[in-house]
């Protein structure tokens, strides 16, 4: 289809540094793709290598089956935020736009729609090194969305976003896809993609770890376990070990239960007249299933500050 | 799992063109939207102007009334010279023995010794009223030999051969036109015959080693010459100058005249009256005449003394008299211009790599050769234009400020356009260079410094004098440097004796040829810079 | 000061790009000092006016463009990369880190300087004799023990230090880069240029003497001192003045403006 982006098997090193290391993946139109990964991982890299602007040393990136220095009117094909701070401090946003409308043979109307579109009229006119870095980003996906492209790629958009922006952009991002575009969303926090991604592509060391959906990841990482919270936390203990499950205390009065389906749990403990409060299909968060993933594949780990309690 | 079926989405915004014309749109956005590039391109035209102007002003000599008066400064210093039949300053200085030529008629002599006398130099300025002490020595192009000419009027039209100090015989006529004939010098064992013949406005001159095989030099003709020319010897020698080059600033000239002797025999006068007198007289006018000269006759030999030239003149240090300006001199800003937009070009493209700009240029238009094709267009196209009218206005508008002060050397009108559309482009071409300089290196203050030092490093060391000639040739040849000779006014005449230096404005290439180095260089730096934008990872 | 100096000099030591443009320094004037000595010559029997030891000194015009390219680098790199924030809010009084770096700056100039002039003044000395330039022939060997030597060396150094602070002071005023270097090679090259053409002989002493360069250089004349348009130490003194009213705007600028 026109606007799939395909990625296959590209190599990239940075003198001693396997920046990507046979990177595969494809992203659909219809839904937005979250590309996550530590820091380092190569997020960055892949999406400058999909734009034409480093060349890997194996593998291709296509959009639409072409590459991207066939495209003509790029702009129009695939639009791109990669940095918010790139941009002349001593010009406005809208001759910044303005310049890039030339570049395609779009018109000045046009830089006053995604204006707009990305509520910046009242600054349009300032010069851009006086923005902040939430009016960058959204300058940034003006520029983007100049060309009215069917997919595109952000790297790490929410940055230097407040709550606000940040839900904002959220219910942007996933507008976009519902008008059938292709989206690429790179962050390395979670819980920004968490109610934005339909797909993720996990990303560690250069490569790909996981492509699935967020739903399917989300199950597979919560795996069997059942929360259970009982005052009566050591009975509750000894009766579910005799039926056979692995129970380990995450807290004063709860404990994760593993080996046994949430009924049966239910069943043992009143027959055992054993008091409970809540017994729960344990619903891992995005971020736990994406640490347990990426557990192997974090480079740059700092020292915990105190050895935290479990 | 399977993607359930999306509609793909459909751009309701038209497909754009990018096209080269689109790109170089796009890059005179980007740099008229900066008004910091603007202001530097202002600037650029400001300081060509305004230093131009200063010269125009500033330029007045001073010098000694005659007579012990008030120093006088301004024009009244300023060195009167007499037009050639072409319109040229001229200087027509030299002692005349001669007799009238009616109608067509030959004129013939033979030269059998040429010495003469070099002034003392004090190493400092001579005082022109002092009696100067002379020694022997012979001009190189000091001249004896024969002359027909319409009348003694200096700057009248004339056709002589003679024997020179170290150039052979030479057939000179109207300044400007100068032909070899015999090598050699002459001497009482090694004499030399010339011999002059007028034909209706046609003059032809002969010269012999021998006096009996006789070979043409060359033929002349001078349109409107009247009946009854002046015909006879001449002797003439031009000023000597000396020139002592401080190194690091300037040079201090000073000139004196000069003097040498010619020995004439065997001399025939043929026309149609019968033969007449000799009559002996100094030719020549003007502040800066030297005025000496003086014949004596004994029976059929004659020793004719002069002091003087026959010649164009010539601008620069070295000129008679004193410093010559030309309009070139009114361009002086030109390197103060080419500093300022050397900066903006630079900046055009350094600053999108400081900020990573570069990225959203690249993704924009990925055909990389044709992002920089348009950038150069763009800010060589700026770059003419400001350097069009800072020059026009420079010259212009300095002309007239300069000449109710001092003597500007005539130009014609073809020359002054080549030498503003030329600086134009001079300035153009280099703005290109220092934008590929910047896509090599990357670096903003690096690629400046390279790009000043050498395109303005060696016009400076050139202009100033600082080095030997030959090392100043060779860097006003090779060096980007050479395309200042655009800016040369006044033509280097080889049989005029002077410094033709760059610090008197005469350049070694001609003027196109010099801004062909630029282009090369600028084409060289441009090709390297494409390869690297296309193979480096933005 | 004694903290601020040793950040500064911590900053210099710990990249790259000052020890190269030293070496250069030290190389491209000694280089061109070779080069131009080797150029010249006098035959035996000809009466030369040439200066030996200004003429073994020709290289530092060419080290004094990249002594400027370091100046102008020492400050305007931390406003390209923003860290003039993290400079000023670690020490803020303005003018302390601004003399700081003329400081630390100047010294390390100086020392580059002995050794660029040093060095060219060695080439001279093996280089000269060979070219006619022999005592026989009225020209002394070379040697820093003759009292005008020493001044044209040591004065030159000085010199070198002294343009160095002339682009600290410009950069500090315009904040970027490359309009810095433009505007102080535009400055040391316009007033020699103009002098040239303007023919009033008074104009051309004047501008001579109030140019940063033309002045400044007149400390390497060891003959003909008369002629010169100003005095050697004045000279430097004209240069000392550009100098030290640069740094004066700039320190002023940097205390009014918002980093």
């Amino acid at each position: 289809m026109e606007a799939t982006i395909e990625v296959n098997g590209l190599r990239k090193r940075f003198g001693p540094v396997m920046a990507l290391d046979g990177m595969t993946f494809t992203v659909q139109p219809g839904q937005v793709t979250g590309f996550v990964g530590p820091n380092g991982a190569g997020k960055s890299t892949t999406m400058r290598v999909i734009l034409g602007l480093d060349a890997p040393d194996q593998g291709t990136a296509l959009i639409g089956g072409q590459r991207y220095q066939d495209l003509r009117c790029p702009l129009n094909h695939v639009g791109a935020l990669l940095d918010a701070g790139a941009l002349q401090p001593s010009r406005s946003a809208r001759n910044h736009l303005l310049w890039l409308a030339h570049s395609q043979g779009l018109r000045a109307k046009r830089v006053d729609e995604v204006i707009g579109q990305a509520g910046l009229e009242s600054a349009a006119r300032r010069k851009a090194g006086g923005y902040s870095l939430g009016m960058r980003q959204r300058l940034g996906i003006a520029a983007a969305m100049l060309g009215d492209p069917p997919a595109l790629l952000f790297d790490e958009p929410f940055n230097g976003m407040d709550p606000e922006g940040i839900v904002w952009m959220r219910g942007y991002l996933r507008s976009l896809a519902a008008q059938g575009r292709a989206v690429l969303v790179s962050s390395h926090l979670m819980s920004e993609l968490q109610d934005a991604a339909d797909h993720l592509v996990v990303v560690g060391r250069g490569q790909v770890i996981a492509d699935t959906s967020v739903a399917s990841l989300i199950a597979s990482a919560s795996g069997d376990r059942v929360q259970l919270r009982t005052t009566a936390r050591t009975e509750a203990m000894t009766v579910l070990a005799r039926a056979g499950a692995t129970v380990a205390v995450t807290g004063p009065d709860t404990a994760t239960v593993s080996g046994l389906a949430a009924e049966q749990i239910v069943t043992v403990l009143t027959h055992n007249a054993i008091p409970f409060s809540e017994v729960s299909a344990h619903r891992a968060t995005l971020e736990e299933a994406y640490m347990e993933l990426t557990r192997d594949a974090v480079e740059f780990r700092a020292a915990a500050p105190e050895e935290a309690s479990r | 799992m399977t993607v359930p079926t999306i509609t793909p989405y459909r751009s309701a915004v038209p497909e754009g063109r990018d096209g080269f014309a689109q790109l170089v749109r796009a890059e005179w956005t980007k740099l008229r939207t900066v008004r910091g590039w603007i202001i530097g391109a202002i600037i650029a035209a400001l300081v060509t102007m305004g230093l131009g102007w200063f010269a125009g002003v500033g330029g007045a000599s001073s010098c000694n009334s005659v007579g012990g008066g008030p120093a006088r400064s301004g024009k009244s210093c300023a060195p009167s010279f007499i037009e050639g039949p072409g319109g040229e300053p001229v200087t027509d200085n030299f002692y005349f023995v001669r007799q009238p030529l009616a109608g067509n008629g030959t004129i013939t002599v033979r030269v059998t010794s040429l010495t003469g006398q070099l002034p003392i130099m004090n190493n400092g300025r001579g005082n022109p009223n002092q009696q100067e002490q002379f020694r022997p020595g012979l001009q190189p192009w000091a001249k004896a030999g024969l002359i027909i000419k319409d009348g003694t009027t200096p700057g009248s039209a004339y056709a002589a051969i003679m024997v020179t100090g170290d150039h052979g015989v030479r057939l000179q006529s109207d300044y400007t036109q100068d032909t070899p004939g015999l090598p050699g010098a002459v001497s009482p064992a090694n004499p030399r015959w010339l011999r002059l013949t007028r034909s209706g406005d046609t003059i032809t001159g002969y010269d012999s080693a021998d006096g009996t095989h006789w070979t043409q030099v060359g033929s002349v003709r001078l349109g409107g010459l009247p009946q009854v020319t002046q015909a006879g010897l001449f002797t003439t020698s031009p000023i000597y100058q000396s020139l002592t080059e401080n190194f690091g600033g300037g040079s201090n000239g000073s000139e004196e005249p000069s003097t040498a002797t010619g020995v004439f025999d065997q001399v025939a006068l043929q026309d149609s009256r019968p033969p007449g007198a000799w009559t002996g007289s100094y030719v020549g006018s003007g502040d800066f005449s030297p005025g000496i000269g003086s014949y004596r006759q004994a029976q059929d030999r004659f020793t004719v003394t002069g002091s003087g030239d026959i010649a164009p003149v010539v601008s620069g240090p070295s000129g008679p008299g004193g410093p010559v300006i030309t309009i070139a001199n009114l361009l002086i800003g030109t390197f103060a211009g080419l500093i300022a937009l050397i900066v903006v070009a630079t900046l055009f493209i350094t600053a999108e790599y400081r900020r990573g700009l570069i990225r959203t240029t690249l993704a924009a238009s990925p055909r990389r050769g044709r992002v920089l094709g348009a950038k150069a267009v763009v800010i060589g196209s700026a770059s003419f234009v400001t350097g069009l009218v800072a020059a026009a206005a420079a010259v212009i508008v300095g002309e007239d400020i300069a000449r109710s002060r001092q003597f500007i050397f005539p130009v014609s009108w073809a020359t002054e356009l080549r030498i503003i559309v030329g600086t134009a482009a001079l300035i153009a071409v280099v703005a290109v260079l220092a934008l590929a300089m910047g896509a090599m290196v990357r670096r903003s203050a690096a690629a400046v410094t390279l790009v000043i030092a050498i395109v303005v490093l060696p016009y400076f060391l050139a202009i100033i004098a600082a080095l030997p000639d030959s090392v100043a040739d060779w860097i006003v040849r090779l060096t980007p440097a050479a395309a200042f000779a655009v800016q040369q006014a006044v033509p280097a005449y080889p049989q005029v004796e002077a410094i033709y230096s760059p610090a008197g404005g005469y350049y070694p290439l001609p003027p196109w040829a010099g801004l062909l180095v630029l282009v090369a260089w600028a084409a060289l730096a441009l090709t390297a810079a494409t390869t690297l934008l296309r193979r480096r990872d933005a | 000061m004694p903290a601020a100096l040793h950040a500064e000099w911590t900053k210099l030591r710990t990249v790259a790009g000052p020890a190269w443009l030293v070496a250069a320094v030290v190389t491209l004037t000694a280089a061109v000092s070779a080069l131009a000595v080797q150029a010249n010559s006098c035959p035996s029997g000809a009466v030369c006016a040439v200066d030996t030891t200004k003429l073994s000194l020709t290289g530092v015009q060419l080290g004094q463009a990249v002594v400027a390219v370091l100046a102008v680098l020492v400050i305007s790199n931390e406003y390209s990369t923003g860290m003039i924030r993290v400079t000023l809010a670690a020490m803020p009084r303005r003018t302390v880190v601004l003399g700081a770096k003329a400081a630390v700056l100047s010294a390390l100039v100086l020392a580059a300087g002995v050794l660029a002039v040093a060095g060219s003044l060695l080439a001279g000395r093996l280089i000269l004799p060979g070219h006619g330039f022999t005592p026989a022939h009225g020209f002394a060997l070379l040697s820093p023990g003759t009292p005008s030597v020493l001044r044209a060396a040591a004065g030159s150094v000085l010199y070198l230090a002294l343009i160095a602070l002339l682009s600290l002071g410009t950069a500090t005023i315009v904040r970027d880069s490359a309009v810095a270097i433009g505007i102080v090679l535009g400055l040391l090259y316009l007033f020699p240029i103009v002098a040239n053409v303007v023919g009033n002989e008074q104009w051309h002493r004047h501008l001579e003497q109030v140019g940063p360069m033309t002045a400044g250089l007149a400390i390497q004349a060891t003959t003909d001192l008369r002629s010169l348009p100003i005095g050697p130490w004045a000279g430097l003194g004209v240069l000392a003045a550009w100098a030290a009213g640069a740094l004066a705007v700039g320190g002023l600028l940097l205390r009014l403006r918002d980093a």
